[in-house]
């Protein structure tokens, strides 16, 4: 399964650490810009200061006369470029300065009040901001002193532009970087995902791709395929052992019931009550040969050696197929076998496996369900699996015997006096593990119901 | 007929022999794959025998060089691996019939009648013909003593099955893989109760029977009384 992009520990990890980069990003510059701008102010409010008290003194030594002479002064000989005074009486009429009109409301409230002041220049009219400090001369009239702030403000400006276009910029980098990083590390576990998955459904062969780059997920490829060489050696020496196994036990079942059956057709004839006996008897050898089929083949699912070569079934099918195969028996024994399959269901595995595991599932409700009771078989296409079920209303199976039922050789009390090996349920859970499905016995008010879910 | 059977297994090829003997047969017995193999090559067969696993040359392997050499004679492989796969690759490698070990000596030789007798080259036939039965292949239309009668799906598969072995023992084991496409045995008396319904159903009201049962075989459709 290749993992959801979002959903990844890189992918989670990269937008974490984008997160951070913005973040040490955005405090630096704009701690920097903070500090450009208080910086810029600080020199302005300094300036100010220092001529509002010069004024000051100005006026405690000459008074209003005094200080209008050294504002006309200031203004046209060597004061500083851009600086703006205004002396006004108490009802903010102008007494002297280059503002023509007094620029606030009454007297502003704050420390350092800004306003923009409109100057003609040669060619065009500007509007240029001024920050200023304004203080009550003793008598009551104003003075006002300010700065034109413009070049800091376009300054600040700037450095706002830059601030955000570097922490936009840093952002995307890392966005980017992030974005491929978790793309580049989902593809690779995603490859090995896939693989192992290839593996699982039958092709013991397949390897994870090592692409040399001595990186560690080199180094997770090449320990994996160590450990599936292991394995797929493992399946292998299993797959003898069990193909031996079978062997010796049925090579001496064989020749038990070829000699039977030489019995059998002698000439002259058994005595008709031996002929009997051994008639029994091969069927008694038939039943162990079963059982064993069954033991070998439980044994060989659970060992998780991999099925050999899956094909599309389709389920739906398969059941409508054998439901009228069992349809005259279930008739014959006074039960209703319904089957209800809407089709198509196709699952990847083995027609024979699926048919034993239904043909297993609707022979135990043969066995258990009384005389006119009802079995009936669904398949049902979901989304990414197909689910199967077979319900019945017979005596079902007790909740605390459940989990205990698909065990081998398990028979539960009320069967004890059929026929039967008691495998037909562990043999249809060794073929759901095998098909890597899903089992489950509930209970279906009254009586069992089965549900199987296959991967599709 | 003339059969070849390889198998290594001494004792179980000694009471083979003897049935397949019984049963009217000329066998000759190989017991390994070379001398199986050579012996193959050198006589004509109607069928061959062979065992899956056995020394020298591997059952399989011996198929494989019989149907390189272009030696077309049916081959029933018999094996004690009886997994899903095992069939499938005993398929593969060229043989016509897989039977597990252990079998019935009944159902090996209805099988190598089966294989034998199989498909005479020629014409695909439109129309199959068993005394006054008729089946009408194109039109899946059965009549019999030129009444049409009304049969299932199924009825009618498992009806053609057995009219194209008319004379022939078909087990029921051959009939769960012939028209169920199932290589196991479900315990149930399954194929008893089906052939049952269609012998109701081609049979009734006619003084002479069609099916007949095979005591411990399985069913062959033919004229006449029973075997």
């Amino acid at each position: 399964m290749r993992p959801n992009l979002f959903h990844t520990t890189a992918f989670r990890l990269s937008v974490g650490y984008m997160l951070l980069v913005t973040l040490a990003v955005g405090v630096t510059l704009g701690s920097a810009y903070l500090l450009t701008e208080s910086l810029i102010t600080d020199e302005v409010d300094l300036i100010i200061d220092t001529e509002l008290t010069s004024l000051e003194e100005k006026f405690a030594r000459s008074g209003v006369p005094g200080v209008t002479d050294e504002i006309n002064l200031r203004i046209d000989s060597w004061g500083r470029i851009g600086a703006v005074y205004m002396l006004a009486d108490q009802n903010f009429e102008r007494i002297a300065g280059n503002v023509t009109d007094w620029p606030f409301e009454g007297m502003p409230s704050e420390r350092w009040p800004e306003f923009e002041i409109a100057t003609i220049e040669p060619g065009r009219r500007a509007v240029h901001p001024v920050r200023a400090a304004v203080r009550t001369l003793p008598g009551g009239d104003l003075l006002l002193v300010g700065t034109d702030i413009s070049q800091g403000r376009r300054f600040a400006d700037k450095f706002r532009l830059a601030t955000l276009w570097g922490i936009g910029l840093s952002t995307l980098a890392a966005a980017l970087a992030g974005f491929w990083f978790s793309r580049r590390l989902a593809r690779r576990v995603g490859e090995v995902a896939e693989t192992c998955e290839e593996i699982m459904a039958g092709a013991p062969g397949r390897r994870l791709p090592v692409a040399g780059a001595r990186d560690e997920f080199d180094a997770l490829a090449t320990s994996v395929n160590r450990v599936l060489d292991r394995l797929e050696e493992q399946a292998g020496t299993l797959r003898a052992t069990f193909d031996s196994a079978a062997h010796d036990l049925r090579a001496p079942l064989h020749r038990l019931r070829t000699r039977m059956d030489a019995l059998l057709l002698r000439s002259p004839p058994l005595e008709p009550g031996v002929h009997e006996s051994v008639e029994s008897a091969l069927r008694e050898v038939d039943h162990l040969q079963r059982t064993l089929a069954t033991l070998l083949q439980i044994a060989l699912a659970e060992s998780g050696a991999p099925l050999g070569a899956p094909a599309s079934v389709d389920v739906a099918a398969l059941a409508g197929e054998l439901g009228e195969l069992f349809e005259p028996v279930a008739a014959a024994k006074g039960l209703e076998l319904v089957c209800a399959p809407q089709g198509p269901a196709v699952v990847s595995g083995n027609r024979q496996l699926l048919a034993q595991l239904l043909t297993n599932l609707i022979e135990n409700g043969l066995k258990y369900v009384p005389a006119g009771g009802r079995i009936e078989v669904g398949v049902r296409a979901l989304s990414n699996a197909v689910r199967l079920t077979v319900s019945d209303n017979g005596p079902g199976i007790a909740a605390d015997d459940r989990a205990r039922a698909a065990q081998p050789f398990v028979r539960l009390a009320s069967g004890d006096s059929q026929e039967g090996s008691g495998l037909g349920l562990s043999q249809v859970a060794a073929i759901v593990r095998l098909l890597r499905g899903r089992l489950e016995l509930q209970s279906n008010n009254p009586g069992l119901r089965v549900l199987v879910e296959l991967p599709a | 007929m003339h059969v070849l059977l390889i198998e290594d297994d001494t004792e179980a090829a000694r009471f083979l022999v003897k049935g397949l003997r019984e049963s009217g047969n000329t066998v000759e017995h190989a017991a390994d794959g070379r001398a199986g193999l050579a012996q193959a090559l050198a006589g004509a067969f109607d069928v061959v025998i062979t065992d899956r696993m056995l020394p020298h040359v591997d059952g399989l392997a011996v198929i494989t060089a019989l149907r390189t050499k272009g030696i077309a004679t049916p081959v029933l492989v018999l094996s004690a691996l009886g997994g899903v796969d095992d069939r499938v690759r005993g398929l593969k490698a060229g043989g016509d019939d897989y039977l597990t070990k252990p079998f019935a000596l009944a159902e090996l030789l209805a099988r190598i009648e089966a294989l034998v007798r199989r498909h005479p080259a020629g014409a695909p036939t439109a129309r199959l013909k068993v005394e006054d039965l008729e089946f009408d292949l194109l039109a899946r239309r059965v009549t019999r003593a030129g009444r049409e009668l009304d049969l299932t799906a199924r009825e009618l598969k498992l009806l053609e099955y057995l009219m194209r072995r008319a004379g022939q023992v078909v087990t029921r084991t051959m009939l769960l893989e012939g028209v169920w496409d199932l290589h196991f045995d479900p315990q149930s008396n399954l194929i008893d109760v089906h052939i049952s319904r269609l012998r109701q159903a081609i049979d009734r009201g006619s003084d002479q029977p069609l099916i007949h049962t095979v005591r411990g075989s399985g069913y062959v459709l033919r004229a006449g009384g029973d075997a």
